[in-house]
């Protein structure tokens, strides 16, 4: 039976090649669009859950107060691990480590700029790295010892055996591998290529050999010995800043590294989401496609009814059950699912590569992991139930003696079921197209909004080895102005397109007892007005020979008005300990988020602490190619040892972009695959109502209607359902999109274009995927449906 | 074998009734030829689709092989009628998507009889019908009399005690017409099948021993035939 009733189902698959084709390709671009949802959810899902008491380990985070806000940040003084090791209760491994930042190895000629940490054994302990060479207990004692990853070491030294070879780290310490471990998967918030001792890096930094309390400078991780401890234990930790220092108002609390990538976002020092939040947005989006194939795959499976009469009517009267019809329906919708998911999977394998590269991270299919299967069977016989249900419960009820007899099958409360399921269809594709349409203006309206400098064909060098001295940066500056490749050219202490330092340690005449505002502040090059391209708004620039403005600062127009500085030129602040005397006030610039505004800003010369980055601006009239040549050239006569480090500005700048437009990009993919998959639920029923009408249609044509006519007959209740979708749309688009706009400070207001074009986009696309059937019935000949009536 | 009594159909719209039986009482009993006839819309067709366990009497007893009908579960209806009653169409309604075997295999499979089984029974009627080359040929690439013939295969296959035929040379020309009807008369003498066949033709009607005329739902007429 079940053999048989396979072959039929592919007999019949193969009989009604487009039905089957439109079937198919719907489900699968449904199913493939799900899955690559699915698995992006499940990467993100998955970030920092490999290491084995990953639900037992914590990040110490604090809670700082400063403008009147609740500043939460996982950075943490040097003294605190040891202190949360001896006095916090339940706790099993403390560590400190450092971030992750750029470092110079060197093996022979090979120079390699490597993301280092420095940690000590406590950091290995909690996070349980799998060592491929090497001893656990005995790595990071020594000092001069480094511990590589494995594609790190085959980097460096190819297949040979890395231990006890040597490397030397910036020039400067000679290190000697100890150990190899796995690479650290992706999907983790920390990565590296390298781990070296906190010896060293106190060797290295004298001043982090001293313990404060009031200096946040690295990360602490926390392994407690059982999450029973937890409540216990961050009760411990609010006052530990409190306790150690007198005076220090901050508070320490302990986050779960669970939740450290995805629930980034506090507010009033309480977890308050973050990145979950797209994460349920796409989770959503996956179910609903899903839904909408399934939706369609009823309706041209129901549709289809009127060809299937016959054979329900058959079986039945040669003694089939309606549950052997059932299951035999069931079977071909899973079968149908079957071959969808096959082609689903093509599908994913071919377009993965894409969103990867659209993403910039690594997805990809885990063919060996048996959740991936497990996963994968559930959402098979999910969608095949789903799909099948309804039309196997439909097809099934027919009565046999009415079907053979030719009685027309009674429709209509399956024609308002279907019609109902096609305006569902449409209320989400209408929702999507108005939603995309908004997530890209506020795009557009916020990568166009002035950011306060001029950033294309800016370029940034960092400031490396050699390059730091300020002797060497000068003659860098006036030789790439003599090349004549660049025009202009500046020093920043940090990098313009990322958060720079900040602190509340600023005083001034006026300020009132107990104000806390945070500045950001930066070291600023000659030059660095004219070569950014902003403007200078009162007062003046520092000087070029900057010895003679070592106790000068400068401010920007936001911190003027936060200071409420009638005249700022001139005004005495006090910064860092010593007075000094504000020379200029720069316009407002973005350095962090285009979201929002402009934060206060503080600005010394850079020659006092050092440049960490070097701006010029590209020469406009030479080939920028050549002239990139030229810059790097010229810094490698400077700094020979280190591989040039050089970004465009607009480049970088684009990062900050990256949520939206991965939002934008997703929902506007996905969008237009719902639209699709819902006109193909729409041919469905179109094809089905003309089939019904026919006879209706020969009469009228009989009687004298036109084939216009005909056409508005058949299209015009399409498009009053398109209509009300899009009517029970509007509202929930803009419920849903007020929400997501109402977190910018920045945003464009709603307009009702995108409404418009989401109702034109929907009736047009109706009218012309109807007209593909309704042109064919309003142009037949009369005849051939009135013969057999 | 059959046994009907006082069996009533009517449709109820907008509190009109329209008969299609009324007090329709006989018997039927096995071995028997009976042929239905009258005018369209006398009710014949339904009569017989009451027989078939395909339609319900509106009111009346229907007793078949001794048990009550009307008063059967669906389960048991099914089970009854796939044992027992085999099916002939005007109109063949073979299943298109399947070829002749399989057609004819499709109700022994419902009967959930064993594959050897199976293949032995489909091979031998195929062979009793002169059949065996079309085996595997689907319906649309036969004449109307072989559609047919594979009709009456299907039904025979499962060893009914009764076949009922609706009109089942209604489509057919006066030859094929004829090998249908003598091919249902062989059935009737040499194996004992119960035959009961709705017909306009009173040629065809001759082939059996016992006419039944039906005027507007009502037995007008019962006569034997010699």
């Amino acid at each position: 039976m079940f053999k048989l009733n396979f072959k039929i189902a592919l007999r019949n698959l193969w009989k009604n090649k487009g039905f089957s084709l439109i079937n198919i390709g719907g489900l699968a671009i449904g199913l493939a669009s799900c899955m690559i949802l699915l698995i992006y959810v499940a990467y993100e899902w998955s970030y920092d859950k490999q290491s084995t008491n990953h639900d037992k380990t914590y990040i110490v985070y604090q809670n700082s107060v400063a403008n009147g806000k609740t500043f939460s940040w996982a950075w943490t003084p040097n003294v605190m691990a040891n202190e949360v090791q001896e006095k916090i209760t339940g706790v099993k491994y403390a560590s400190h480590s450092t971030y992750p930042s750029g470092k110079l190895i060197t093996v022979g000629d090979k120079k390699i700029s490597s993301k280092a940490i420095f940690a000590d054994l406590n950091f290995v302990k909690i996070f349980n790295y799998k060592f491929i060479k090497g001893n656990p207990q005995q790595v990071l004692k020594d000092a001069n010892t480094i511990i590589l990853t494995k594609s790190f070491a085959e980097k460096l030294f190819g297949n040979e055996d890395p231990i006890n070879k040597t490397i030397k780290l910036e020039n400067q310490d000679i290190l000697k591998v100890s150990a190899v471990i796995d690479d650290v998967p992706a999907n983790n918030s920390i990565i590296f290529d390298c781990l070296m001792p906190w010896a060293l890096f106190e060797k290295r930094e004298a001043w982090i050999r001293e313990g404060n309390w009031g200096n946040n400078m690295c990360l602490t991780v926390v392994q407690l010995k059982e999450n029973a401890f937890f409540a216990k234990a961050n009760a411990e930790m609010l006052g530990i800043y409190k306790r150690n220092q007198k005076g220090n108002t901050a508070e320490a609390f302990l986050h779960p590294l669970t939740k450290w990538h995805l629930y980034g976002d506090f507010e009033n020092g309480k977890s308050v989401g973050g990145k979950i939040d797209q994460l349920r947005i796409f989770l959503l989006l996956a179910f609903c496609i899903l839904l909408i194939a399934c939706v369609n795959f009823m309706n041209l499976s129901t549709a289809r009814s009127e060809g299937r009469a016959k054979e329900v009517g058959v079986r039945k009267a040669i003694g089939s059950s309606r549950k052997s019809l059932i299951s035999q329906f069931l079977l071909e919708s899973v079968l149908l699912t079957f071959i969808s998911t096959v082609l689903a999977f093509i599908l994913v394998e071919i377009s993965l590569p894409y969103f990867n590269n659209l993403l910039n991270i690594k997805l990809e299919i885990d063919y060996s992991n048996i959740n991936f299967w497990i996963g994968l069977l559930i959402l098979m016989t999910f969608t095949g139930f789903i799909s099948g249900s309804y039309p196997a419960l439909y097809l099934s009820s027919f009565e046999p003696i009415k079907v053979l007899k030719g009685f027309r099958v009674k429709t209509d409360s399956s024609v308002s079921v279907r019609k109902v399921l096609v305006v569902g269809q449409f209320v989400f594709a209408a929702c999507l197209i108005i939603c995309t349409a908004i997530i890209y203006q506020q795009l557009n309206y916020v990568k166009n909004k002035p950011i306060g400098y001029n950033k294309s064909n800016l370029v940034q060098i960092a400031v490396q080895g050699k390059m730091a001295d300020q002797v060497k940066l000068a003659l860098l500056k006036s030789k790439l102005l003599k090349s004549g490749a660049v025009s202009d050219v500046t020093f920043f202490s940090q990098d313009i397109t990322e958060h720079g330092n900040n602190t509340t340690d600023v005083s001034w005449q006026g300020k009132n007892a107990g104000e806390s505002i945070l500045f950001n502040n930066g070291g600023i090059g000659s030059d660095f007005i004219k070569t950014i391209g902003t403007e200078l708004v009162a007062g003046r620039e520092f000087l070029t020979n900057s010895a003679n403005d070592t106790n000068s600062v400068m401010l920007n127009e936001a911190a003027v008005k936060m200071m409420r500085l009638e005249n700022p030129v001139g005004a005495k602040i006090r910064f860092w300990g010593n007075e000094r005397v504000n020379v200029g006030v720069i316009k407002d610039f973005v350095v962090e988020s285009v979201y929002q505004k402009v934060a206060p800003m503080i600005f010394f010369p850079s020659s006092t602490w050092g440049a960490a980055a070097v701006i010029v601006r590209i020469n406009p009239n030479q080939n920028i190619s050549s002239s990139l040549e030229t810059v790097d050239e010229l810094v490698k006569e400077i700094e020979p040892n280190y591989p040039v480090n050089r970004k465009f500005v607009d480049e970088s700048f684009e990062v900050k972009f990256q949520d939206e437009k991965l939002l934008g990009t997703l929902s506007n993919w996905f969008g237009g695959f719902a639209i699709f998959i819902s006109c193909l639920g729409l041919l469905g029923l179109a094809l089905f109502m003309a089939e019904q009408r026919k006879k209706e249609i020969s009469i009228r044509k009989v009687l004298g209607a036109s084939t216009g006519n005909i056409l508005t007959l058949l299209n015009k209740d399409f498009i009053k359902l398109v209509a009300i979708a899009n009517i029970i749309a509007f509202p929930v688009a803009y419920i849903i999109i007020n929400q997501w706009l109402s977190t910018f400070e920045y945003r464009v207001s709603i307009s009702f274009l995108p409404f418009a074009l989401a109702i034109v986009i929907s009736i047009l696309i109706a009218i012309l995927t109807v007209s593909i059937q309704s042109i064919k019935v309003a142009k037949a000949n009369p005849i051939d449906a009135l013969k057999y009536e | 074998m059959i046994e009907l009594k006082n069996i009533e159909k009517y449709y109820a719209n907008k509190g009109v009734k329209s008969y299609i039986l009324r007090h329709v009482t006989t018997s039927i009993k096995q071995g028997e030829f009976v042929s239905i006839m009258g005018p369209s819309g006398a009710g014949k067709s339904t009569l017989l689709n009451i027989l078939g366990m395909l339609e319900e009497p509106t009111y009346g007893e229907y007793h078949f092989m001794g048990e009550d009908v009307t008063a059967m579960k669906e389960r048991q209806r099914i089970e009854l009628y796939r044992n027992h009653i085999g099916f002939v169409f005007q109109a063949y309604h073979l299943i298109d998507e399947m070829t002749v075997a399989e057609n004819i295999e499709a109700p022994l499979l419902y009967k959930k009889i064993p594959g050897a089984e199976r293949k032995s029974r489909i091979a031998d009627i195929l062979d009793r019908f002169n059949m065996v080359a079309k085996k595997d040929l689907f319906p649309n690439q036969l004449s109307g009399g072989q559609q047919q013939l594979v009709g009456i295969a299907r039904a025979l296959v499962a060893q009914p005690s009764i076949i009922l035929a609706d009109e089942p040379t209604g489509n057919l020309q006066s030859a094929q017409a004829e090998q249908i009807m003598d091919l249902f008369k062989k059935l009737n003498q040499e194996e004992n099948i119960t035959i009961l066949q709705v017909t306009h033709s009173e040629k065809n009607a001759q082939y059996g021993n016992r006419i039944l005329t039906i005027e507007d739902g009502v037995i007008k007429e019962d006569v034997t035939v010699k």
